[in-house]
């Protein structure tokens, strides 16, 4: 029997792979995105993921296909339930159950939403159907404590694999921040002087979960930075995140640690450090009141799980007449609103320029990732593109210290902890981006995809609460961490590394997971963004009176409106005693109302349009009537089968006219870039050179295939082939992924016995031949290509 | 062409703005520019009770056509442009001793989704005046006056009439065939006074046969042919109740006829959709209607639990509660809910969804209601937009309207009460508005399957009102002939036709032949926004949707880089290169064909 995935000759398997069972003629429902309809193939359960192998399936020349997962694979991990219907019912296979009745359907229920339905034709074996049904719920793993461990070496654990994931390089065209010279590089992108990168946390010893670089303003000496760590929660001191164009600061911390008492010296550091470089005005905006707590987002987003999918074991789902009011009662909605009312307010006062905004929360890991970003995401063109976003993602959760290993609770050891704050962001970027697509280089498809990652747990993205834990995981691979790449070393398998720990590769490494033409979906192309233009004089009423604002005001904006508390900083309260009146003006209220013009701003320009603010540097503000805000269907509802209802076979596979057009300018854009090397018409997303020396290491790489080419590959349909002659070089697959001879591969045809799989099969034979088994030195793909 | 003038154009732009506002100095209401045929009545300084903004100083306008208002003060720019067509009810609010500012005046509730209400000085009897013309030119038929669109000289340059010419339609479906043939049994409307006069019946049935069949039907609403499918030759026939009865009558002829329809497709069972709730069907045996029972051999009845007009009617008033003046934020989701307005959407086009697939399964169906002229039409009517690729164009909807509706009797003066003060009338009802609604759902649905945009929808709603045109008026052709409808006033499709750009989707990709079904969940349904939130400022009045604005935006992108790559490639024919200009062929020639199908209306 035929125990290789690639029955067409497609390289389909990752190094290492062992197929458990398969069932022959099985069709695969598709969604609506993927036109409908029903897909015939093959359907292999691996030690790893539920792999579809479509029968005829696009002819395979080159090897764009997806490392880990198939288009129309799901990882076991992902798996929540698994469901199979029979003649006249329907029920939940768990791992001891035995089925007294052959199904005709089997369905997955992934913690992503999706639901994934596989029909058996009749000509399917009923053997086959009950054995992959039962090796499908044997090996998909319930997540409990140690079960995601097993998962990462089944998936990554092989020595082909680890080979290969170290050879992998990362993505140069976004910003890791994780060496200095990477904040460095955010500085001055954003123009942002008179601000430094500190490294005082490089032995995390300042604060455990802040990075091991922060940015702080010039004028403070790191030994002065030092004594403010212990004024705030967890040392998360103020930092720079980001700079608006026009010159306000964007900042974050944790709430001001009570009981301390104020050196005079410390608060003049406190206040330098608070201020930044804005000497005026500073408004902290608080966010542990107006927006929802982890556990409120983690009650609404189940809830809107179970309305979504229906609940599972019973297959009953809420009736359609109280669709609308179950969905309220979820609270997922409002919660988003929340959220973008929040950023939308922090974007308006930022716009003005010239103040200092430092977004407050008790442990700032939370809210404050999701506010920080989704401002950006409002006013900066950057944080709109592909690359841009993932940089934004790396600098506001991934560095910042969002507890993504809690929040997402993978081990199922800390349910209190749980909380899909990451998801709600996801949530609120996909309204923005539903409100203003066209200001969007990302698309919906790319969202979804970053949505759907976070639930397979390999990524070591997601695998951590703070760069002080990914950097502890990397020393336990027997790797002392080295400051200048650090990250690559850390992939670097070594003698010395533990077998049972493989190595984790980032989320952003995406062709792990998706194939060349998903991935082309994930951006569109947009205009370049013009430089910022200074805000018009007289424009909305909004330039302070430097005058009016004493130098060292403190506001408050809390639930819409601006106060000066007393004790806002803790030091200036009467009580400390050491801060005198004298020290700076008392904060003159005659500010308020200065502020809060800024804020009825945004009501005024709410009304800019779908397409957006003319100038590239408003805000994008969402409309957010109620009525408004919109059901992620594509997200929430891909699984709802009765959406389907009246689906027939045969409809409309057309791309969107939008679509067709997105990818026709896509392709002039690449030709473009092909025939005039320096030609600026890139979006501001590549403009940013990344400076990364090894950013072209990709083509000379002997291991190139598994590497990011250059120019983004584009589904080109019929279009000819990238015809710079380097590239056929660093397509030749990498000799370190040659498969191992398989032991005794002939005669593994038995139902349950593990097969090992070839990472490669021959393109020509192994497509006359299904049931082809490739000898052990069988020819490599790619070696004979002209 | 003349257009009235557009209040929201005025306010976005900032350079309109000021402009405007120079203007206005000199005078309030110089601008406004009146349709040919309008004239002014009166003008006369109120205060504007704005909901949003609160009391806004301005010069009110009425003309025989509209009410136009524009505010004085500079700071609030407001301007209104109603079509009085729109008004349904005109109250005096306070009294001459009332206290408290602002409340003396004028309340009027609008048919399109909002209310307005004006105060005036209370001294000397102000509103009297207003009051009293506002009510006499706003329902001009309960003054004995005739309605706007007999006294509209405005000009086409396309005659909207012309549209829709029956037998034209029925060749256009492959009409008379062997089985089915056309009757002019009705040209005087002696058969029926509310069908129009072309009729297509069984090939067999005699017109003794259409006569007697007359007798058992309400109203004499016989069954006819509205559809036919080209390939399977399955038909939509439909008609009013059987008169029925308390006693439960019988009618041979009926039942024969039925039977001749079964057999006109050659299939075993014909499928009769009674769009009421069987309760409904059953207590109209009361008032002598009823449904086909057992007796009716080789048919099936399925009823499709559509709830009646003033059911639609209270729903829609619900809606309005929550949307106007202020959107109900705080349980937005519930109250939708509790309004039913989108389930009795989902029941319309789930019914028609069946209506589609029984036909194109090769079933023949008739469809019915009471008296088949408001759930019937908008179940064939939806059905045919599934089934039929040509009523998705432009020109192809305004067919469907005009048969399905317009000539098959569909009751728009007493369901609009076109020009007519009594705002009570039990008669009225949204029943077109929401077949406006599904047809929107669907265009959601399928955002490339249909050639117009939402502005057409948009349009066809306002002027359902605003009797600018005769297209909407009277409730049967009978009555459109008597009062000469067609030669004294204008077809709204003359405007539309003579400005086709405008309401033009760009996305749309012909593809005939293909059945679209919508999802018919409340999952995937949703409020029609832009219409009945349109009055809040709030929602943006969108010229542009979106991913037009998105399409737009790659249009311009492309033809920049188009000419950038003509630039490079020129020169770089001159110069060296010839390797980069063979690389690049095989791409130029693959991204020159698209041109083709991607139209650029815009």
């Amino acid at each position: 029997m035929a125990s290789n995935i690639g029955t067409h000759g497609r390289r389909v398997s990752p190094p290492g792979e062992c197929v458990l069972q398969r069932a022959l003629m099985v069709r695969k429902k598709l969604t609506a995105r993927e036109g409908r309809g029903w897909m015939s193939g093959t359907l292999f359960c691996t030690h790893f993921r539920v792999a579809f192998v479509p029968q005829d399936g696009p002819k395979p020349d080159d090897n764009t296909d997806p490392v880990l997962l198939g288009d129309h694979d799901v990882a076991l991990a992902s798996i929540e339930k698994v469901v199979v219907v029979g003649p006249n019912r329907t029920k939940l296979v768990s791992p001891n159950s035995s089925l007294k009745f052959t199904p005709e359907e089997l369905l997955l229920y992934c913690r992503d939403m999706r639901v994934i339905c596989f029909l058996f034709d009749r000509l399917t074996p009923d053997a086959q159907v009950l054995e992959i049904t039962y090796t499908i719920a044997k090996t998909y793993q319930p997540l409990k404590p140690g079960s995601v461990l097993s998962f990462q070496n089944a998936a990554l654990g092989s020595v082909e694999m680890k080979q290969f994931l170290s050879n992998r390089r990362r993505d140069a065209r976004m910003n890791w921040f994780d060496s200095a010279s990477d904040w460095e590089q955010e500085l001055e992108r954003c123009g942002a002087t008179g601000w430094r990168v500190s490294s005082v946390n490089d032995r995390f010893e300042m604060s455990t979960s802040l990075s091991r670089f922060i940015v702080v303003p010039q004028k403070v000496l790191d030994t002065e930075l030092k004594k403010s760590f212990a004024h705030f929660n967890e040392g998360r001191i103020p930092r720079w995140c980001w700079r608006h164009p026009r010159g306000s600061d964007l900042l974050r911390m944790s709430i001001f640690q009570n009981n301390i008492y104020h050196e005079k010296d410390d608060i003049r550091n406190l206040e330098m450090v608070l201020f930044g470089c804005q000497n005026s005005l500073c408004v902290v905006v608080e966010l542990g009141d107006e927006l929802p707590s982890p556990s409120d987002i983690q009650l609404a987003h189940s809830r809107l799980r179970t309305l979504c999918l229906g609940d599972v074991s019973t297959s009953v789902s809420v009736p359609d007449d109280k669709w609308l009011s179950t969905l309220e009662s979820t609270h997922w909605l409002d919660h988003v609103r929340l959220c973008l009312r929040k950023a939308s307010e922090v974007a308006c006062l930022l716009r003005s320029g010239h103040l200092t905004v430092a977004l407050q929360e008790p442990e700032d890991r939370d809210m404050s990732c999701v506010v920080s970003s989704l401002v950006q995401v409002m006013s900066d063109p950057h944080c709109r593109s592909q690359h841009g976003f993932q940089s934004l993602v790396q600098k506001e959760w991934v560095m910042a210290g969002h507890r993504f290993y809690s929040r997402i609770n993978y081990h199922r050891d800390n349910d209190k902890e749980e909380a899909p704050v990451f998801l709600l962001f996801l949530d609120c970027v996909w309204q923005l981006w539903f409100q203003f697509p066209s200001r969007f280089q990302l698309t919906g498809d790319f969202l979804l995809a970053l949505h759907d990652s976070i639930h397979l747990p390999l990524f070591s993205t997601f695998l951590g609460n703070c760069q002080r834990e990914r950097c502890k995981r990397s020393q336990n691979l027997g790797q002392s961490y080295t400051p200048v790449n650090g990250w690559r070393d850390a992939l670097q398998p070594d003698s010395s590394s533990d077998p049972s720990d493989p190595p984790l590769p980032p989320v952003w490494d995406w062709a792990l997971q998706y194939s060349a033409d998903r991935r082309a979906c994930f951006t569109q192309p947009v205009p370049p963004t013009p430089p910022p233009q200074p805000l018009l004089n007289g424009n909305l009423n909004m330039k302070l009176d430097p005058a009016d604002s004493a130098p060292g005001s403190v506001f408050l904006l809390s639930r819409g409106s601006f106060t000066c508390p007393g004790n806002l900083p803790p030091w200036r309260s009467s009580a400390s005693g050491v801060y005198k009146k004298s020290h700076r003006r008392a904060p003159s209220t005659e500010n308020v109302p200065g502020l809060e013009r800024l804020l009825k701003a945004w009501k005024l320009t709410a009304t800019c349009g779908p397409q957006g603010p003319a100038d590239a540097y408003e805000p994008l503000l969402p409309l957010l009537l109620v009525p408004c805000m919109g059901l992620w269907r594509e997200c929430y509802l891909r699984g709802a089968l009765h959406a389907q209802a009246f689906s027939h076979p045969v409809t409309s596979n057309h791309l969107h006219p939008v679509e067709r057009l997105a990818q026709e300018v896509q392709q002039l854009q690449d030709k473009l870039a092909q025939l005039s090397p320096g030609a600026d018409l890139d979006p501001p997303t590549v403009t940013t050179e990344p400076r990364h020396a090894d950013a072209n290491l990709n083509q000379n790489t002997n291991n190139a295939t598994f590497l990011f080419s250059a120019s983004k590959p584009r589904s080109v349909g019929k279009a000819a082939p990238p015809p710079s002659s380097n590239r056929h070089v660093s397509r030749a697959p990498p000799p370190t992924a040659t498969p191992a001879p398989r032991p005794g591969g002939k005669d593994l045809g038995g139902s349950n016995k593990h097969t090992f799989l070839f990472g490669h099969s021959s393109v020509t034979e192994g497509r006359a031949d299904p049931r082809y088994h490739p000898p052990p030195n069988a020819k490599l793909p790619k070696s004979d290509r002209p | 062409m003349a257009s009235p003038v557009s209040v929201y154009s005025n306010t976005r732009d900032p350079q309109i703005r000021t402009t405007a506002r120079d203007s206005l100095k000199m005078d309030l209401l110089a601008n406004v520019s009146l349709l040919p045929g309008e004239e002014r009545i009166i003008d006369k300084d109120v205060i504007y009770i704005c909901p949003f903004n609160g009391a806004v100083k301005g010069k009110v306008l009425i003309t025989n056509y509209r009410l136009y208002f524009n505010s004085v003060d500079l700071d609030v720019l407001v301007s209104l442009d109603v079509p009085l067509g729109a008004i349904s009810r005109v109250e005096k609010m306070g009294g001459a001793s009332s206290r408290g500012e602002n409340s003396y005046g004028l309340d009027i509730t609008c048919k399109d989704m909002r209310n307005l209400r004006f105060a005036l000085k209370q001294e000397g009897h102000s509103r009297r005046d207003l009051f009293e013309l506002l009510f006499r030119y706003a329902f001009p038929l309960s003054h004995g006056s005739p309605l706007f669109a007999y006294l509209n000289q405005e000009k086409f340059p396309e005659n909207g009439w012309s549209i829709y010419k029956p037998v034209e339609e029925f060749r256009r479906q492959g009409l008379p065939n062997n089985k089915w043939r056309i009757t002019f049994i009705n040209k005087n409307y002696e058969l029926c006074d509310t069908y129009p006069t072309v009729l297509a019946v069984p090939f067999k049935s005699t017109e003794e046969d259409l006569k007697r069949v007359a007798t058992f039907r309400s109203r004499g609403r016989i069954p006819v042919l509205s559809w036919i499918h080209r390939e399977n030759k399955a038909v939509i026939v439909r008609c009013s109740q059987p008169l029925v009865g308390m006693s439960g009558k019988r009618n041979k002829d009926d039942e024969r006829y039925l039977d001749l329809i079964r057999e006109a497709n050659d299939t075993t069972k014909l499928t009769i959709y009674d769009a009421r709730p069987s309760v409904n069907a059953v207590a109209n045996k009361a008032t002598g209607g009823g449904y086909e029972g057992d007796e009716y051999q080789n048919a099936e009845l399925v009823f499709l639990d559509i709830q009646n007009i003033h059911v639609m009617r209270e729903s829609l008033k619900k809606l309005k509660d929550i949307v106007y003046p202020t959107v109900e934020e705080s349980h937005w989701l519930s109250s939708l809910e509790s309004t039913h307005w989108l389930e009795h959407i989902k029941l319309v086009l789930s019914g028609a969804i069946q209506v589609a697939d029984k036909v194109s399964g090769g079933h023949s169906v008739v469809v019915h209601c009471s008296d088949g002229w408001d759930r019937t039409a908008q179940l064939t009517s939806l059905a045919m937009l599934m089934l039929d690729s040509h009523f998705r164009t432009l020109r192809g909807l305004q067919v469907l309207i005009e048969k399905e509706w317009i000539s098959f009797g569909h009751k728009f003066a007493s369901r609009i009460g076109h020009g007519d003060k009594n705002h009570t009338d039990q008669d009225r009802s949204p029943i077109f508005v929401q077949f406006i609604d599904c047809v929107w759902q669907m265009t959601k649905q399928f955002p490339t399957a249909f050639e117009f945009n939402e502005n057409l929808l948009l349009t066809i709603l306002d002027h359902l009102y605003s009797c600018r045109f005769g297209t909407f008026l009277y409730n049967c052709e009978s009555a459109r002939d008597q009062n000469e409808v067609r030669t004294k006033t204008l077809s709204l499709w003359s405007l539309v036709n003579s400005k086709m750009e405008i309401y033009l989707n760009p996305f749309y990709t012909p593809e005939s032949g293909r059945v679209l079904y919508p999802v018919a969940s409340m999952r995937h349904l949703e409020l029609w926004v832009t219409y009945y939130i349109r009055w809040n400022p709030r929602i943006q009045h969108q010229q542009q949707s979106p991913v037009e604005q998105r399409y737009r935006e790659l249009l311009a992108l492309r033809d920049e880089y188009l000419k950038k790559l003509e630039q490079l490639q020129m020169s770089d024919s001159s110069s060296t290169s010839s390797d980069l200009a063979n690389s690049s062929a095989p791409n130029a020639s693959s991204s020159t064909p698209p041109k083709k199908y991607l139209r650029t209306p815009l």
